[in-house]
């Protein structure tokens, strides 16, 4: 069989230098993506209504407590390398807002809480918002990738963390290596007092800092636990200059539960804006960490879906 | 996916994106004959690069002892069971002469799966085989230091009895230096959703993009090295950068010119050699000592080719292994590297003086003829010595270094040597 892909190379060789020359000057990738489905672009007919509610961040819970649930039913990403996740077949989201600011409340069933990523094989529960941020018509003839948007159809990412909840919790906002390693400072010593002397030795030094030099809000802390975000296509999700939106989460019972929230409306370009009385899509994907879900591994909604916000009374 | 051509292989294989070379590439040979594990190498990197908090357990240089020791623990052995329990044609090579080419296909032609082309006949959802080693594999680099193996065990065997000799010794080992590979074909940077690891046009150097990485372990996954490495403190990956500072020439001692990295200048053994291998793997320059030692003399070779990355290391296999083992570690070229090494060219002599003879990266060298000092025999045959100038330049033309093949010894005076 090689030996006739031997061969079969040198034909191909040829084809590909014609190929080069017909996209040269393009930066030039395969991509190991389908395009989204005829269906994927119908969005469903029912879908979130966002109640107006005269409350604020002290009642916002209770007000989305009162609210209608809408289940977004979820399946395995199978669209882009590395495929994955499919875990988690459902997440409930109820939306209020009071005509300043949207919350949106989300619970999903989840065995196993995953609130750290410090050591190799650790990943992150997690759970993804994610809204066109244009008021756009959606439609077999009009596509709007439902996968991470697309080039020209930016779409916004709300993306809650568990270890940024985490975070939150710790010491200057920010877990370290201790937290996961108690004892990474006396492990294999023998000294009398070696907590203090290699932890000095080890602070001592100037940091060799990778993610901090490059400001990765994930490498410090950034005092929340909802990164901004915006995509045009796969592998393209990068965090906004500005961050706007908050949020918690707890997990109780076998179910994270999770607050996340913004202005309606931001002066920010790359924010999706809401407006009372409108209408917009969204779609969702959870991260069971427990499952190793990062990334294209996750279970997610496919089908765009509506929500409309009450207008404000 | 797309189909590249990989010279180690001697053939076309899978891989997702369209091949690209660099114009220079980083490279360098490993003698593994003359290392004697002093770590020197593994404290350089240590010292420059990973001496920060998160980063205590990574080593992006290290001497590990074959066959049992390995850091990770068993990366290896992992990799080469997920290859070998395919059982399509696992690991198998073609060495005729139909199936080799000069340059193309220099070790004949690899039948087997690459762990690309394993993914994709598994119909795996990624691309490329691979798994992320957990604390307990990460946590000795040095594991199984100095262990021996044997056709018996300590118990069953006599010391006297089983002395060993070459061509193979009975009771082996021998150490395996490892950095990151800087592949051509990279599986790292195939891993990587996100795109963020990247391989420099200049000097086919491979880094990931710390303000790209977003920590989701796909590089460290899919890289059968596993060479990238995760960083709990600041929640994503690093991997060993190749010292590029130096290699653009940063470092002022060496005047601008392009400068070995800190694990290659380090080696006190001398069995290091850094510098760039002309991109065109084709066109190898025969005044080059790396493209003469990989390409022209076939003498240095790719540390497992099968995986289907085409590392960018290369190793001058240990003369005692056996080897059936050599071949499963350096594919088929193992058996004309050794008979080149145990009885060397007068070429090869003046490159191996070369070795760690300056710290800035030698692109040019000539030799001249000196007289002959030595004569032998070497496993039935003739070994000649002379006393050749091995000369050094850097790649703007300059002398950098001129050694001869005999090293000057002096004699103390008589005087001096006191006995107490
Ligand atoms: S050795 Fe591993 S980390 Fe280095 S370039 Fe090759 S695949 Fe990437
Ligand atoms: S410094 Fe050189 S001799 Fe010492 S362990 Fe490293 S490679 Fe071997």
């Amino acid at each position: 069989m090689l030996r006739g892909l031997k061969r079969k190379s040198i034909f191909l060789g040829s084809a590909f230098v014609a190929m080069f020359f017909l996209c040269s000057g393009e930066v030039f990738s395969q991509s190991l993506e389908q395009e989204a489905t005829v269906e994927e672009n119908i969005p469903t007919e029912e879908g979130l209504t966002v109640k107006f509610v005269n409350t604020d961040l002290e009642g916002a819970a209770d007000a989305l407590a009162h609210a209608p649930s809408y289940t977004v039913n979820l399946q395995m990403q199978d669209r882009s390398f590395p495929n994955g996740g499919g875990s988690v077949s459902e997440v409930e989201v109820r939306g209020v807002h009071n005509g300043e600011t949207i919350f949106f409340g989300i619970n999903w069933s989840d065995a196993t809480e995953n609130d750290r990523a410090i050591k190799h094989e650790q990943f992150r529960d997690a759970v993804g918002l994610m809204f066109p941020i244009e008021i756009v018509k959606i439609s077999p003839e009009t596509p709007f990738s439902p996968r991470m948007g697309d080039r020209g159809k930016i779409v916004n990412i709300w993306h809650w963390k568990a270890d940024w909840e985490r975070d939150l919790r710790a010491d200057g906002g920010y877990e370290h290596m201790e937290d996961q390693y108690p004892d990474m400072f006396t492990d294999f010593d023998f000294d009398p007092n070696p907590v203090l002397i290699n932890k000095k030795a080890h602070e001592g030094a100037d940091l060799m800092s990778g993610g901090y030099a490059a400001g990765s809000l994930l490498s410090q802390a950034r005092g929340r636990s909802v990164e901004d975000l915006n995509a045009v296509g796969f592998g393209t999700l990068t965090a906004q200059e500005h961050q706007d939106v908050d949020g918690a989460g707890a997990w109780v019972d076998g179910r994270w539960e999770v607050i996340v929230y913004r202005p309606l409306s931001t002066p920010d370009a790359n924010d999706v804006q809401f407006v009372p009385g409108k209408s917009t899509f969204f779609n969702m994907a959870v991260w069971n960490g427990e499952d190793g879900d990062r990334n294209g591994l996750k279970s997610v909604s496919i089908r765009w879906r509506p929500i409309t916000l009450e207008a404000a009374e | 996916m797309t189909l590249v051509h990989n010279w180690h292989l001697g053939r076309t294989m899978e891989y997702p994106y369209f091949e690209s070379r660099p114009e220079h590439q980083f490279a360098a040979v490993f003698n593994i004959n003359r290392c004697i594990a002093c770590q020197t190498c593994t404290m350089a990197h240590k010292s420059t690069w990973t001496y920060s908090k998160g980063q205590e357990y990574m080593w992006w240089n290290n001497v590990e002892t074959k066959p049992y020791g390995g850091y990770p623990q068993h990366w290896d052995q992992k990799i080469l069971q997920m290859l070998w329990d395919n059982g399509n044609n696992p690991m198998e090579w073609y060495t005729g002469a139909e199936d080799k080419d000069e340059t193309t296909a220099p070790y004949g032609l690899y039948n087997g799966d690459t762990i690309f082309e394993l993914a994709q006949n598994k119909g795996l959802n990624q691309v490329a085989v691979g798994y992320i080693p957990d604390d307990k594999e990460w946590r000795f680099p040095n594991i199984y230091e100095d262990t021996a193996a044997s056709e018996k065990t300590n118990y069953e065997t006599k010391a006297a009895a089983e002395s060993s000799e070459l061509p193979v010794h009975k009771r082996w080992f021998f150490y395996l230096q490892r950095i990151c590979n800087h592949c051509t074909y990279p599986a790292c940077l195939a891993a990587c959703p996100r795109k963020a690891i990247y391989k420099r046009k200049e000097d086919g150097i491979v880094l990931i993009d710390q303000k790209r990485c977003r920590g989701y372990r796909k590089c460290v996954e899919q890289c059968p090295y596993k060479k990238p490495m995760y960083r709990g403190e600041t929640r994503m990956s690093e991997k060993c950068i190749a010292c590029y500072p130096r290699v653009e020439g940063k470092d002022p001692v060496t005047k601008g010119r392009r400068m070995e990295a800190r694990c290659m200048a380090a080696c006190v053994g001398k069995i290091r050699m850094n510098g760039l291998l002309t991109g065109d793997y084709k066109k190898p320059d025969p005044k080059n000592p790396l493209d003469w030692l990989v390409h022209v003399h076939k003498v240095a070779l790719p540390l497992y080719p099968q995986f289907g990355t085409e590392p960018n290391v290369y190793y001058i296999p240990p003369r005692w292994a056996p080897r059936s083992y050599l071949r499963q570690m350096f594919g088929p070229g193992v058996d004309e590297a050794l008979d080149k090494y145990a009885s060397p060219s007068r070429t090869l002599m003046a490159v191996l003086a070369l070795f760690r003879a300056s710290q800035t990266m030698i692109a040019r060298f000539e030799v001249e003829d000196g007289p002959k000092i030595y004569e032998s025999e070497v496993m039935g045959k003739k070994v000649e010595v002379y006393n050749d100038t091995a000369i050094g330049f850097a790649s703007d033309g300059t002398e950098i270094v001129r050694v001869k093949i005999e090293e000057p010894t002096w004699e103390s005076d008589e005087k001096r040597m006191v006995t107490y």
